[in-house]
C-alpha cells in the first residue's frame, strides 16, 4: 500500500498548510472581533451608490 | 451576542407613526413639531437635522437606506473647543495608539453605536473629512479606531466630528490608560488549535490500529504511523500542554496541590508510556488519548472564560473623573487636562460637572451632590471658603474653585491607595475543583503505591506498566472539565439575564456566601426618582400649584422633586434664584420662597430639606425622600431566609425608620458611613469568618466591593461607570438578585454531582488499570466517554436547572 | 487622506461566469435527463456511439460538477472576494484567462467524452492533456484570488474567503495526486497506480472532490450571500469560524468510505467510516448557523424567492451531510452500495444544495449587476416550487429503487438459493422508478428554463454596470503593539504566510510526488497471487475499449465478501487480482451485474450477439447496444507503446512479448474469430478477427479467471 504514503503525505502537507494558516490568522488577531465582520458585510455593497437603496424602495412583492 | 440587528422598518420610510405624529427621519423619535423639517423629512431636533445634512453632503445618505432612522440624537453642543484639551501634547501622546508625525491613529469608545448602519457610517468617516483615513469599528467593544493625517485635522476636530454625528466619544481620565487587552486569549486559541489538529490526525493513525492494522501484515505501515503520531504529539506536549507543566510545578513548589498536579501527572504518564510502547514496538501507544485529553482540557479553559467586551470590571476612579477641566487665568478660560491641574489653579466647574481635585470654593455658594462618592443622597450646600472634596458633582450654576491638592492626592484618590486594592490575584486554591484535586492526588498516589506493592510480589515484570497505567487513567480530566462547563454555563445564563460575572470563581464564591451587605443610596434607592414630602401647615391646591411652578424654574435636585407636587400651570412673576439660599417668586401678588433653613430662619433638625415661606412666614418644609426600588421589600424578605443582611449608608439616619419598616428588623443598618468605614465593616465580617457579598453602586463602595468576597456593582446603565467589582448587576433585574444567588448555589450542586460521575469513571478506569489490563483502545474509548458525558451533564443539567428556576436559558 | 483609494469592482467577469453557469447548467441538466431516459428506453440513443449511456454519463457528471457548479463557484467567488477585500481582482488578464481557459476545458470535455476518450476515473475521466490544462487554469485562479487577498483593503479576512482558500489549495492537491498518469498518446494514458492503490487514490480524490469542490466553496458562498439576501448578520460568526477549521481538519480523511467491503484493507475502510461519521458535527453546525441566520426573518422567506432557494439549499446540505455518514456505516453500506440509493444521495446534494444555492445567488446577483429589479418574483417562486417538486420526484423513487433492489440482491429462498438469480429481474422491478426519476428531472429542467427566461427579461429591463466604484483606505498597521511603528514592514509580514501556503503546497506536492512514485510502486506490499498474470495484448486492447466505452459506469468489478454476492457472481475479489489493472475498474454502481467473474461464464458467441444488441440475449435488458464494435477495426499499431508504458509502471512484460505483441494479438484474435464462426455459422460472413468486438470478448472471457486456474485459491481465501 505504498500509495498510502503518498496520499497521507499529500494530506498531511495540506493539513500542515492549513495549520500554518490558522496560526497566522490567530497571531494576527483575525478572530478576535467575531461580530463586526458579519455586520460590515451587510453594508459593503457597492461604493457611493449602492443598489440596496433601490431595493429598499420597491421590495419583492 | 449583544449585536443590535438592523431592524427592518417599513421600507417606504418617511417617518410617520400610526397616530399620525411625525417620527424623526434620523433617530426615529417622535417630533414635537415640524420646526425642523426638510421637504417631507421631519426631524426631532436641530442636532438630528444637522447630522442628516452632514451625511447628505458627504454622500452618505445611504445610511438611512441601510437601516432607517437608526441615527443617534447628538447630545450637547459639538463645539470643538469642548475637545480642545485633546490637542494638549500630553493628552495626545496618551490617547493616540500610533503616530509617525504625519499619520496618527486614535481609538475612541463611542457607546452610542448600536447597529450595522452605525458600523458602516463610522467606517466611512473619510468621506466626511479629507483629513480622515481608515477607520475601523470594533462593535462588541463599541470602539472606533480612526487614522487621520495630523496636517489636515486635529485630534479635537476628530472628536468633534464624531460628537456632531451623535457618536460622542466617552473621554475620561481612564481612557488615556488605553483599552485593557486580554493577553491570554490568543495563546489559548493557538494551543487549542494545535492540540485539536494533532488530536484529529493522531486519531486517524491510531484508529487504524484499533481496526486491525497490525504488524503481522503491515508492520512497516504500523511503525511509520507510530512515528508520525509521535511527531504530531510533540507540539501538544511541549506547547499546548505547557500551561499544565507550569502550574503543576508551581503548586508542587507552593506545597498546595491544585487539580493541575494530578492532570500533569496523568498526561505525562500517557505521553511517556506511549513513547516507550512505540519505540519498543509494544503497540500503538496512547497518543490519541493524550492529544484528545489535552484538547478537551483546553476546550474547558476556553469555555470557562466568557468575556463581556463592553464591560470592564477593572474601572477605578479614573474612569469617573473628567479628562479635562476649565482653568481660569488672567488670559481667560482654557480647557486643560486634569492631570495638569496644579495646586493654586482656579478652575471652573459647570452645572453637572465633577470636581476633579480637592479645593476651596471661591464663588459665593455651591450645591454639591456627593451621592456617588459618599452615599449622601441630598446635595450639600457649600458657601464661599468651604472646602470641597473631589468627586462631587456641582448642581446649579457654574462655580469657581481654587485647587488645594493635586488630583493624585485628593480625598477619593487616596481611597485607592488602600491595600484592599492591591490584593494580588492568586489562583484560588479553595475552589471545589482544587480541594477535590488535593484529595484526588493523595488517593492516586496511594493506589499507585498499592499497585506497585501488589505486583512487586505478584509479577514484578509488569509492575512499571501497571503503575504507569494507574497514573494515566487516573488523570482527572473529566473532573477538571466539570467546573468549567457547569460554572461557565451558569455564567452565560446569568449574563443573558443582565447579571454579568467576572469569572467562574465568582459563581462559586457567591454560592458559598452567607452575608450580604447593601449600600443604600443608589443601590436600594434609585438615582432616577426622588419624591418630595411636605411637612407642616396644610397647603391649598393653589398654593401647592404655585410652589410647584416656582420650583420648576430651578435645576436644583430638591426643586426638581418639589416641582412634582402639582402639575397645574401657574404664572410666576419676578423669579429670583439666590445661589446657595433658594428661590423666590410672586404668584398673584403673594411672595413664595423656597430655600435653606438658615435663609428663612426656620426651626427644625438638620435633615436635608427645602423650607417654604409664603409672604415671609414659614409654612413647612419639603423633605426629600429617596424612592426605594420597588422590588426592595421582596428582595430583602427573600434574602433574610438565608443570609445575614446589613445596610451601610453614607446618609444621615433620617431614613432609618422607613428603612427598617421596609427591610424588617433583622437587617442592621448603619448611617454616615465613610467609604473607609464600609471597607472596614466588610473586613471585620470576614475576620469573623463570614463570606460577604457586597452590593454597591458608587465610588464610596469601591473599597468594600473590592474587599468583599464578591463585589456586585449595581448600575442603571451597563455602559456607564461602575467601580471595580466581581460582578455587574443591571438595575432592571435587581428584583431577581435572590434567584441569581440561589441559582449560583444550585449550579454548585450540579458541579458536585458532575464530580461524582467523573470520579466513578476514574474508579472504574483505575480498577482496570490496577489489574494491568488497560489497552490503548480501552483508554481511547473511556477517555472521551468520561469527558463528553461529564461535559454534557454539566451543561445540560445546569441549563435545565436554570429553566426550572425561571432563568430561561 | 492620502491613503484613501478609489477603485472599481470588476462586474464583467462576474457576469461572464454567471452566464456560463446558466448555459452549462441547462446543458448539464439536459444530458442528465437524456441518460435518465436511456435507462428505460435504451433505443433513444439511436445506437449512436456518441450518445451511448457509458459515454454520456461522464459527460453529465462533468458538466454539472465542473461546468455548472464550477462556473457558479467562480461567479460567487469573483463577486464576493472583490467586495470582502475591498479591492478589484488582482489581474483582469488572469480573470479572463481563467474564464476562457475554463470554458475551453469544458468544451474539450464535451467533445472528448462522447468520442470515448476517457480515463474511467469518476469525476476525473478527462484525459491527460485536459488534466494539464485544468492544472494551469486552476493555478491562474489561485494566483488571481490570493493576489486579491494580498492587496485587500479590509484587514479582516471574512470566513467565506477562508473557505475559498481551502477549496483552491485542496483541489489543486487532489487533482495533481489523482492525475499521476503516463501518456501513451494524446488521447490515452495509464495511471501510475494499479488496482487497490489506484482505487484508494481515486476515492481519496472522489470523496474530496465532493468535499472541496461541491461543499467548501458553496459554504463560502452561503456565508456571504445568505446574510446579504436576508439582511441579517450571520447567526454566530464565531461558530462559522469553528465550522471552517474543524471541517478542514477532518474532511480530507473520509475518502476510503467509498471502498467499504472492497479489497481495500479493513482498517483503512474503518478509518474512512469513523471520520465520515465525525463529519456530522461540523456540517450540522454549519447548517444550523445558516438557518438560524434567518431567525426573525421567516416572514421575508415567505415573500422572497431568493431566501426560499437558500433555505432549501442549506437544509439539503444538512440532509446530505447526515445521510453521507450513515451510508458510510458498514452495515448500511452493505445494502446501499452499488444501488440507486447512492445516486439519490448525491442528487440530494447536487440538486438541493448546489443547484438551489446557485439559483438563489443568480436571482440575487443578476438584478444587482444590471441595476434593476428581478423581472418577475412570481416566476422565480414558480421555479422554486417546480424545482422542489423535481427534487422530490427525483430522489424519492430512487431511494425506493435503491433499497428495493439492494434487498432483492440479498434475497434468499428458504431452500437457500437466490430469490432473484437473474440480475435482470431486479432491474425490471425498478424500471417504473426510473421513469418517475425522469419526470423529476424534467420538472427540475423546466424550472431552470423558467429561470433563464426570467433572467433574460431582467437583463433586458436593466442596464449592465460593468464596474462599481468604491472607496476605501489602504491597509496599514493594526496597532503599534503588534508590529512596530513602521507601517510598511507589516504589509510584507502579513502577505508572506498566505503566499507561502499556496505556492509551497503546489510546488512541494508536485516535487514530492515525483520522488515518491517509484518508491510507492516498489513498496506496494499487496499479497500477490502467483497465477495472476498480465493481460495479453488483445485483452489489453479489449480492456482499453471497455474503459473508453465507460462500462464501469454500470458494471462493477468487485465481488464483495457476502454470501449473496459469492452465490451470484462467484469467489469474492482479492486485492491481489488487480495488480495489473491500470486503471482499476471496480465501479461504484451496478445498473448491470458485476463482471469480475464473468470470464468463461458465457460463450464467445453470446457476448458477440449480446454486444450487438443485448435484447437478443436477455429480453428487457436496458443495456445499450454496441453495434459499432462489430464494425470498428481493431487498432494494432499502438499496442507496443502501451505495453512498454505499462512496463515502466510495473507490469512485467518482457522485450520479447512487446516485440511480438502485434502478431500475438492477431493470433489470439483469429482463435476467437474461429470459435465465433463455429458457433454462429449463419453470421460467419460478418465475423472478422480484427474488429473491436473480438478484443472485448477476449478481455471479458479473461476477467477473474486467473484465480480459478490456480490451486492457491484456498490459501489466498484463507488470508
Amino acid at each position: 500500500m505504498g500509495v498510502l504514503f503518498i496520499l497521507m503525505g499529500a494530506s498531511f502537507l495540506l493539513a500542515a498548510g492549513f495549520l500554518a494558516g490558522f496560526i497566522w490568522a490567530v497571531r494576527r488577531g483575525q478572530f478576535e472581533d467575531t461580530e463586526t465582520p458579519t455586520m460590515r458585510l451587510l453594508m459593503e455593497d457597492g461604493g457611493v451608490k449602492g443598489t440596496n437603496l433601490k431595493e429598499k424602495k420597491e421590495p419583492h412583492e | 451576542m449583544d449585536c443590535a440587528v438592523p431592524i427592518d422598518k417599513p421600507t417606504d420610510w418617511v417617518g410617520s407613526e400610526a397616530d399620525g405624529s411625525r417620527l424623526c427621519f434620523h433617530c426615529g423619535l417622535v417630533c414635537p413639531d415640524s420646526a425642523f423639517a426638510l421637504g417631507e423629512k421631519h426631524f426631532c431636533c436641530a442636532g438630528c437635522k444637522t447630522v442628516y445634512e452632514i451625511l447628505n453632503e458627504g454622500g452618505l445618505e445611504r445610511f438611512y437606506a441601510l437601516s432607517p432612522a437608526a441615527g443617534v440624537r447628538p447630545q450637547g453642543d459639538s463645539a470643538r473647543d469642548r475637545f480642545a484639551f485633546l490637542d494638549d501634547a500630553e493628552v495626545r501622546r496618551k490617547l493616540l495608539d500610533f503616530s509617525d508625525g504625519r499619520v496618527a491613529r486614535v481609538t475612541f469608545h463611542t457607546p452610542a453605536m448600536h447597529c450595522a448602519a452605525c458600523v458602516w457610517l463610522l467606517e466611512n468617516l473619510f468621506k466626511l473629512h479629507p483629513g480622515i483615513g481608515r477607520s475601523e469599528v470594533n462593535f462588541p467593544r463599541r470602539q472606533v479606531s480612526i487614522q487621520f493625517s495630523e496636517a489636515k485635522i486635529t485630534l479635537s476636530e476628530v472628536a468633534a466630528l464624531l460628537a456632531s454625528l451623535g457618536y460622542e466619544p466617552s473621554l475620561n481620565l481612564g481612557s488615556v490608560e488605553g483599552p485593557v487587552k486580554d493577553p491570554v486569549a490568543r495563546g489559548l486559541v493557538l494551543r487549542l488549535g494545535v492540540a485539536g489538529f494533532a488530536a484529529g490526525n493522531i486519531m486517524l493513525l491510531s484508529v487504524s490500529s484499533y481496526f486491525g492494522l497490525n504488524h503481522a501484515t503491515e508492520g512497516f505501515i504500523q511503525r511509520a504511523f507510530g512515528y508520525i503520531a509521535i511527531a504530531l504529539a510533540l507540539p501538544v506536549f511541549f506547547y499546548s500542554a505547557s500551561g499544565y507543566w507550569a502550574s503543576a510545578w508551581q503548586s508542587f513548589r507552593a506545597r498546595v496541590l491544585t487539580i493541575d498536579f494530578p492532570i500533569a501527572l496523568g498526561i505525562a504518564a500517557l505521553f511517556f508510556q506511549s513513547l516507550w510502547d512505540i519505540f519498543m514496538q509494544h503497540g500503538e501507544g496512547y497518543l490519541d488519548s493524550f492529544a484528545g485529553l489535552v484538547f478537551l482540557l483546553l476546550c474547558g479553559k476556553w469555555f470557562q472564560r466568557k468575556t463581556y467586551d463592553r464591560l470592564s470590571f477593572e474601572r477605578d476612579y479614573k474612569s469617573y473623573f473628567p479628562l479635562a477641566v476649565l482653568r481660569k487665568t488672567e488670559a481667560g478660560e482654557t480647557s486643560i487636562p486634569v492631570s495638569k491641574v496644579e495646586v493654586g489653579d482656579r478652575i471652573i466647574i459647570r452645572n453637572g460637572e465633577i470636581i476633579p481635585a480637592d479645593g476651596v470654593l471661591i464663588s459665593p455658594a455651591a450645591s454639591v451632590d456627593y451621592s456617588f462618592v459618599t452615599g449622601e443622597s441630598a446635595p450639600i450646600a457649600r458657601a464661599s471658603g468651604d472646602y470641597l472634596y473631589a468627586g462631587g458633582r456641582q448642581r446649579g450654576g457654574a462655580i469657581e474653585v481654587e485647587v488645594t491638592k493635586a488630583v493624585s492626592q485628593s480625598y477619593l484618590t487616596s481611597l485607592w491607595n488602600n491595600e484592599a486594592f492591591n490584593k494580588s490575584e492568586r489562583p484560588d486554591i479553595t475552589t471545589l475543583t482544587n480541594v477535590a484535586g488535593r484529595y484526588f492526588t493523595f488517593a492516586i498516589l496511594a493506589i499507585a503505591l498499592g499497585t506497585a506493592l501488589f505486583w512487586w510480589f505478584a509479577n514484578p515484570s509488569i509492575l512499571v506498566r501497571a503503575v504507569c497505567s494507574v497514573l494515566l487513567v487516573a488523570c482527572p480530566c473529566a473532573l477538571a472539565l466539570a467546573a468549567p462547563y457547569t460554572l461557565g454555563t451558569a455564567l452565560r445564563v446569568l449574563g443573558r439575564q443582565g447579571f454579568y460575572l467576572r469569572n467562574t470563581n465568582a459563581v462559586e464564591t457567591m454560592a458559598k456566601a452567607d452575608y450580604v451587605v447593601f449600600d443604600k443610596t443608589g443601590t436600594l434607592t434609585t438615582s432616577r426618582a426622588q419624591e418630595a414630602v411636605y411637612q407642616g401647615m396644610p397647603l391649598t391646591e393653589e398654593e401647592r400649584a404655585a410652589v410647584a411652578a416656582l420650583a420648576r424654574h430651578s435645576t436644583h435636585p430638591i426643586s426638581r422633586a418639589v416641582s412634582g407636587v402639582s402639575d397645574r400651570a401657574v404664572e410666576i412673576l419676578d423669579f429670583k434664584e439666590l445661589a446657595g439660599r433658594g428661590i423666590q417668586g410672586r404668584v398673584q401678588g403673594r411672595l413664595f420662597q423656597l430655600g435653606s433653613r438658615s435663609w428663612l430662619q426656620a426651626r427644625g433638625d438638620d435633615t436635608t430639606a427645602a423650607y417654604l415661606a409664603i409672604d415671609g412666614d414659614v409654612r413647612g418644609r419639603f423633605v426629600l425622600k429617596a424612592a426605594y426600588r420597588p422590588a426592595l421589600r421582596r428582595v430583602m424578605a427573600a434574602l433574610t431566609e438565608r443570609f445575614r443582611l446589613s445596610i451601610l449608608s453614607g446618609d444621615n439616619p433620617g431614613e432609618e425608620a422607613a428603612l427598617e419598616q421596609l427591610c424588617g428588623a433583622g437587617v442592621s443598618a448603619r448611617f454616615q458611613q465613610t467609604p473607609f468605614d464600609k471597607l472596614e465593616f466588610v473586613r471585620d465580617l470576614q475576620e469573623q469568618g463570614r463570606r460577604v457579598v457586597m452590593v454597591g453602586d458608587g465610588l464610596n463602595d469601591a473599597g468594600a466591593l473590592k474587599q468583599s468576597d464578591v463585589g456586585i456593582a449595581l448600575t442603571e446603565d451597563v455602559a456607564a461607570f461602575t467601580p471595580s467589582c466581581d460582578a455587574i448587576l443591571d438595575a432592571q433585574v435587581f428584583g431577581q438578585l435572590p434567584d441569581y444567588l440561589a441559582f449560583a448555589r444550585a449550579s454548585l450542586r450540579v458541579l458536585r454531582a458532575a464530580f461524582v460521575i467523573s470520579l466513578t469513571y476514574n474508579v472504574l478506569a483505575v480498577s482496570i488499570a490496577a489489574s494491568g489490563y488497560l489497552s490503548p483502545l480501552i483508554s481511547a474509548i473511556l477517555m472521551p466517554l468520561s469527558s463528553f458525558s461529564v461535559m454534557g451533564f454539566s451543561v445540560g443539567v445546569a441549563k435545565i436547572v436554570a429553566r426550572r428556576m425561571g432563568l430561561g436559558a | 487622506m492620502s491613503n484613501i483609494e478609489t477603485f472599481r469592482y470588476d462586474n464583467r467577469i462576474v457576469r461572464n461566469f454567471a452566464l456560463a453557469t446558466v448555459i452549462w447548467g441547462v446543458v448539464g441538466f439536459l444530458v442528465g435527463l437524456f441518460i435518465a431516459i436511456e435507462l428505460f428506453l435504451p433505443g433513444v440513443s439511436g445506437n449512436l456511439a456518441e450518445l451511448s449511456y457509458g459515454r454520456l454519463r461522464p459527460l453529465h457528471t462533468n458538466a454539472v460538477i465542473f461546468a455548472f457548479v464550477g462556473n457558479g463557484i467562480f461567479m460567487g467567488v469573483y463577486y464576493s472576494t472583490q467586495r470582502l477585500c475591498k479591492a478589484r481582482m488582482f489581474s483582469d488578464l488572469l480573470s479572463n484567462l481563467h474564464f476562457w481557459g475554463w470554458q475551453l476545458i469544458i468544451v474539450l470535455a464535451a467533445i472528448s467524452l462522447p468520442l470515448g476518450i476517457s480515463q474511467s476515473k469518476e469525476y476525473a475521466e478527462l484525459e491527460w492533456p485536459i488534466d494539464v490544462l485544468i492544472t494551469i487554469v486552476w493555478v491562474i485562479f489561485a494566483i488571481n484570488v490570493f493576489g486579491t487577498i494580498l492587496k485587500r483593503r479590509e484587514r479582516h479576512i471574512y470566513v467565506a474567503i477562508w473557505f475559498y482558500i481551502g477549496t483552491i489549495v485542496a483541489v489543486a492537491m487532489l487533482h495533481i495526486v489523482n492525475s499521476i498518469e503516463i501518456p501513451v498518446s494524446w488521447t490515452k494514458s495509464y495511471p501510475v497506480f494499479a488496482g487497490v492503490q489506484d482505487a484508494l487514490t481515486q476515492w481519496w480524490y472522489g470523496h474530496n472532490a465532493v468535499a472541496f469542490f461541491l461543499t467548501t466553496p458553496y459554504l463560502g458562498l452561503m456565508y456571504y450571500f445568505l446574510p446579504k439576501a436576508a439582511n441579517r448578520p450571520v447567526y454566530s460568526y464565531r461558530l462559522s469560524i469553528i465550522h471552517f477549521w474543524s471541517l478542514i481538519f477532518v474532511y480530507i480523511w473520509a475518502g476510503p468510505h467509498h471502498l467499504l467491503y472492497s479489497s481495500l484493507p479493513d482498517w483503512a475502510q474503518s478509518v474512512g467510516m469513523v471520520f465520515s461519521i465525525m463529519l456530522i458535527a461540523p456540517s450540522w453546525g454549519g447548517m444550523l448557523n445558516g438557518l438560524l441566520t434567518l431567525r426573525g426573518a421567516w416572514d421575508r422567506v415567505r415573500q422572497d424567492p431568493v431566501l426560499k432557494f437558500l433555505v432549501v439549499a442549506v437544509t439539503a446540505y444538512g440532509m446530505a451531510t447526515l445521510e453521507g455518514p450513515v451510508l458510510s456505516i458498514k452495515t448500511v453500506n452493505a445494502l446501499s452500495h452499488y444501488t440507486d440509493w447512492t445516486i439519490a444521495h448525491v442528487h440530494t446534494g447536487a440538486l438541493g444544495w448546489n443547484g438551489f444555492l446557485t439559483f438563489g445567488v443568480l436571482y440575487w446577483l443578476i438584478p444587482r449587476l444590471y441595476n434593476t429589479q428581478l423581472w418577475s418574483t412570481k416566476l422565480a417562486t414558480t421555479h422554486f416550487w417546480i424545482g422542489l417538486l423535481g427534487i422530490v420526484f427525483y430522489v424519492v423513487p430512487l431511494y425506493w429503487a435503491g433499497i428495493a433492489q439492494g434487498l432483492m440482491w440479498q434475497q434468499f429462498t428458504p431452500e437457500g438459493t437466490l430469490q432473484y438469480p437473474n440480475f435482470l429481474e431486479t432491474v425490471v422491478q425498478i424500471l417504473p422508478m426510473y421513469k418517475l426519476r425522469a419526470v423529476g428531472g424534467t420538472l427540475y429542467l423546466t424550472g431552470a428554463v423558467l429561470m433563464v427566461i426570467n433572467l433574460i427579461a431582467t437583463v433586458r429591463s436593466g442596464s449592465f454596470e460593468p464596474e462599481t466604484e468604491a472607496q476605501a483606505a489602504a491597509l496599514t498597521p493594526p496597532t503599534k503593539d503588534v508590529d512596530g511603528p513602521n507601517p510598511w514592514r507589516h504589509r510584507a509580514l502579513e502577505r508572506k504566510p498566505v503566499l507561502f501556503i499556496v505556492l509551497s503546497l503546489v510546488a512541494v506536492a508536485i516535487g514530492g510526488l515525483v520522488e515518491m512514485v517509484p518508491m510507492a510502486i516498489v513498496k506496494s506490499n499487496i499479497p500477490t497471487i502467483p497465477s495472476v498474470t498480465p493481460y495479453t495484448p488483445l485483452e489489453l486492447e479489449g480492456r482499453d475499449i471497455y474503459v473508453n466505452e465507460g462500462c464501469y459506469v454500470c458494471h462493477s468489478q468487485m465481488v464483495r465478501p457476502f454470501r449473496a454476492e459469492t452465490e451470484r457472481y462467484g469467489a469474492y475479489s482479492k486485492a491481489g487480482e488487480f495488480v495489473y489493472d491500470h486503471p482499476f475498474q471496480w465501479g461504484s454502481k451496478r445498473t448491470g451485474p458485476d463482471l469480475h467473474r464473468v470470464g468463461g461464464k458465457y460463450s464467445d458467441s453470446w457476448h458477440f450477439l449480446h454486444m450487438e444488441d443485448p435484447r437478443q440475449m436477455s429480453v428487457g435488458s436496458i443495456m445499450p447496444a454496441y453495434p459499432w464494435m462489430l464494425h470498428n477495426k481493431l487498432k494494432t499499431s499502438g499496442i507496443q507503446k502501451k505495453m512498454s508504458v505499462l512496463r515502466k509502471i510495473g507490469t512485467p512484460y518482457t522485450d520479447e512479448e512487446i516485440a511480438a505483441a502485434p502478431d500475438a494479438m492477431m493470433a489470439q484474435a483469429e482463435e476467437i474469430a474461429a470459435r465465433l464462426k463455429a458457433q454462429l455459422p449463419d453470421r460467419a460472413s460478418q465475423i472478422d478477427a480484427n474488429r473491436e468486438i473480438v478484443a472485448v470478448i477476449a478481455y471479458l472471457q479473461r476477467l477473474g479467471t486467473d484465480i480459478r486456474k490456480s490451486e492457491v485459491v484456498e490459501e489466498v481465501a484463507a488470508q
